[in-house]
């Protein structure tokens, strides 16, 4: 069958996007009208109730409707939305926010402390998979009107940044109880949801909202968020300009450009092993430093990324962005290719025959993927025992089932990173394997003055490659394409541009 | 008749339930763990359980199938445990796209396959030759690979055609046949190579019957033997053939709309059935069982018009 895969390869990249928070971009342009906005994306949001609200692909269904308290510009730089300004007491566990005053959510219900305060509470008991945003979040206060006072049960050095997320969505209150919130918005952002225009899991129409408190954020009337859930109907879409933009997939951005879309290029994710179980629990070679830096050195990384994602992309051995502080660009070659390295390691460590690795696979991730792994570590002598995990994959990992894995992760900011990867209680650490030195540095990085932080953070980047708690291959390159007349600004630590960043080319 | 009719809308409902029953038990069993999928992968355990209690999970299947089945009966499908939209809702504003796609090629099969099979049948010769060869390759091609073709000719390269999306028939008409016209001529190709065979052969049958000579006899021209009752005849099979390919089509669509990212029934089915959204799945369930259900009782009501010996009393 020609079609699956395909087909599949679309799913696994809307997986891959959802996870990883980021995905492969692509600008497209072309509309009937400069008056609206035809925008693709990989998947459709799940409720569109606040509490219950997602981020990352799926962030221009809720921008569109929802206002945050805090607006990240594509930079990353934190400016005003509804609050207009924030401070920090000295030890950074009491922030305080003054709120904008006069804005209505479409319902006309008008927007203060409390509302803001309701928001917040909920989202952090909500269903949605950024609730941990608002973990640190330990009281919220409605101090008058337009002062809200967040107490947090630590300092969140990534605390701000949640707040121009999803954590703080902001719903209409009297909407709370709403029957049909999850297909119907009710928040005071740039656009109202038509209900009437819109297939749910489809295709979202949005009409622009009136009353809109900030007009310099609105450039379009009207905007049309089109699901595609294949890649060959997005593809389609692209080439007959229907789209005035879309992320696609990189196997298509020929195809786009060759169509007059531009590429907007970024790397946002990285691509490897995930080695879990540090402590030698479920697989005792794991323990051995030795064995991890071997299976380091068995991949070829450059013929990896040839093969799998045509090139594009750079080879890397850290999990750290080079935007980030913790970044090191001489670690990258730290574990050049050398099977032959890999395999005197191996014997040092008592592995001279090598050893049985178990690594789950699902069919939501291209196969050729994990033949290429057992053909790797075959070669230094490692014997891969594929288990398929099928649609229980991402949870199977999550609950320690496995030593080691194939993965794709976003590369958030730093703070963000270290607690989904690296901190003992982060979700990718799955075994809660912990470091002394680890735990010291993360520390330092929470508390620290900025110099200190950074410090922190380099040497924190450089112990866990030594340590190689992960095999890293590369950061493969995400495409957004946008068509002649329409410009985009890429978001720094967003897969998808921010809906503001969309302006028509003049 | 009425008895007839009855009979077999009751055996519907029969037939409703049973596939509804094997359908909720599949889903379970093999739905792997469905609130993790809905919160997310970073989710706490707490999040999951929270969610797990919210949508009823963590109670017995028989416990959840029963509250499904009574709702059910009631005209309450519930809401998506993905989307939180209305099921009867979802699946009702989806459906009018699946059957107007299905119903559309099976309109335009009927007609085209028989002036092709009466061709075919009455030329015979390299004619018939022809349409044989014709009809192998529209059977051995698959549909997914006519739609790409399609859209690559129709819509990218000569732009008469909408690629992707779908206008409602009742927004703009001429919208509405810009978008389903491909996805129509797609899916109707190999249902009309099933259903010209079918014409050809029981047509030819039919013309060596000695009505047709005496017919001829009697000085009726031979368009009217062949069209008013030779045709009638031959009508029957086809029909039946028709029948099996409508429902065929139903699952032919899932591929088509994915391809021409048409708002069907198709794409929530791939969706919800991917995801585990076990409310969608089992209202898709309900909707094309019943169509299954509703499309036999139309056919064996016309297999009476058609041939009186089946008629019954």
């Amino acid at each position: 069958m020609m079609f699956r895969p395909t087909r599949m390869a679309a799913v696994v990249a809307a997986v891959a996007l959802s996870l990883t928070g980021c995905a492969a971009g692509g600008e497209t342009s072309a509309n009937e009208s400069s008056q609206t906005l035809t925008l693709g994306t990989l998947m459709a949001p799940k409720s569109f109730a606040a509490a219950d609200s997602d981020f990352a692909n799926v962030s221009p269904f809720y921008q569109a409707v929802y206002d945050t308290l805090i607006r990240m510009e594509p930079d990353g730089t934190l400016v005003p939305m509804l609050a207009t300004e924030w401070k920090y007491n000295d030890d950074k566990t009491v922030l305080t926010l003054k709120l904008r005053e006069g804005v209505k959510f479409t319902d006309g219900t008008g927007f203060n402390a409390e509302a803001a305060k309701q928001n917040l509470e909920r989202f952090k008991a909500g269903t949605s998979a950024d609730a941990q945003f608002l973990a640190a979040l330990k009281n919220a206060t409605a101090v008058d009107a337009t002062t809200l006072e967040l107490t947090l049960s630590a300092p969140d050095p990534a605390f701000l940044g949640y707040l121009s997320k999803d954590a703080s969505f902001m719903q209409s209150p009297a909407s709370f109880g709403n029957a049909d919130i999850a297909t119907n918005p009710v928040g005071s952002g740039p656009y109202v949801l038509d209900t009437a225009a819109t297939v749910t899991g489809t295709s979202y129409a949005y009409k622009t909202n009136p009353d809109y408190w900030n007009k310099d954020l609105v450039h379009y009337e009207n905007l049309v968020l089109n699901v595609y859930p294949e890649q060959t109907s997005l593809l389609s879409a692209v080439k007959s300009g229907t789209l005035n933009g879309s992320l696609i997939d990189i196997s298509m951005v020929q195809e786009a450009e060759a169509a007059g879309y531009k590429n907007n290029a970024f790397e946002g994710n990285w691509v490897g092993l995930m080695l879990f179980d540090r402590a030698g629990t479920t697989n005792p070679a794991l323990k051995d430093v030795r064995v991890r830096q071997a299976l380091n050195y068995a991949f070829d990384t450059k013929a990896l990324l040839e093969a799998v994602n045509q090139g594009r992309g750079t080879p890397t051995t850290q999990v750290f962005p080079p935007s980030s502080d913790a970044y090191d660009a001489s670690l990258d070659s730290r574990y050049t290719y050398d099977p032959g390295k890999a395999k005197s390691l191996l014997a040092e460590a008592g592995y001279a025959n090598g050893f049985t690795l178990q690594m789950p696979s699902t069919p939501l991730v291209n196969a050729s993927i994990f033949t290429l792994i057992t053909q790797q570590l075959k070669d230094i002598g490692v014997t891969v025992e594929t288990v398929d995990a099928g649609n229980n994959f991402i949870a199977d990992l999550l609950a320690a089932k496995y030593a080691a894995s194939y993965m794709i992760l976003e590369q958030q900011s730093d703070w963000q990173l270290i607690n989904m990867k690296i901190a003992p209680n982060a979700a990718w650490n799955p075994y809660k394997y912990a470091d002394p030195k680890v735990d010291d540095l993360i520390r330092k990085i929470n508390v620290g003055t900025e110099d200190e932080q950074k410090t922190a953070a380099k040497e924190l980047n450089k112990y866990i490659v030594e340590q190689a708690w992960f095999a890293p291959w590369y950061r493969p390159q995400n495409s957004f394409v946008t068509d002649a007349k329409t410009n985009v600004k890429l978001q720094t630590g967003n897969v998808y541009p921010y809906l503001w960043s969309f302006t028509p080319a003049s | 008749m009425y008895r007839f009719v009855l009979r077999r809308l009751l055996s519907g409902v029969l037939l409703l339930f049973v596939i509804t029953t094997v359908a909720y038990v599949l889903l379970y069993a093999g739905g792997g763990d469905i609130a993790r999928r809905i919160v997310g992968p970073t989710a706490t355990d707490a999040q999951v359980a929270m969610k797990s209690s919210q949508l009823g999970l963590d109670r017995p299947l028989l416990i959840q199938y029963w509250e499904w089945l009574t709702k059910a009966l009631t005209g309450d499908l519930g809401r998506s445990w993905f989307n939180g939209q209305l099921v009867s809702t979802g699946v009702s504003s989806r459906l009018s796209v699946t059957i107007s796609l299905v119903l559309g090629a099976v309109i335009i099969a009927a007609l085209i396959s028989v002036v092709i099979g009466v061709w075919a049948a009455v030329r015979r010769g390299w004619v018939d030759r022809l349409v044989q060869f014709v009809g192998v390759m529209g059977f051995a091609i698959p549909g997914f690979l006519i739609a790409l073709g399609l859209v690559s000719l129709f819509a990218l390269n000569l732009k008469w055609f909408k690629a992707t999306g779908y206008v409602p028939m009742t927004t703009s008409f001429g919208g509405w046949a810009a978008t389903v016209t491909l996805p129509i001529i797609a899916l109707s190709i190999g249902c009309i190579a099933a259903v010209v065979q079918q014409i050809r052969g029981s047509l030819i049958d039919a013309l060596r019957q000695d009505y047709v000579r005496t017919l001829r006899a009697r000085g009726l021209s031979f368009n009217r033997v062949v069209y008013k009752h030779v045709l009638r005849n031959a009508g029957g099979p086809a029909l039946a053939v028709l029948a099996v390919q409508f429902i065929g089509l139903l699952g032919g669509a899932v591929i088509i709309e994915q391809i021409f990212a048409l708002p069907g029934l198709g794409q929530i089915t791939v969706a919800a059935t991917g995801q585990g959204d076990i409310p969608v799945v089992m209202g898709v369930v309900v909707a094309t069982a019943a169509i299954v259900v509703i499309v036999n009782l139309i056919i064996d009501l016309a297999q009476g018009w058609l041939n009186p010996k089946v008629r019954l009393s």
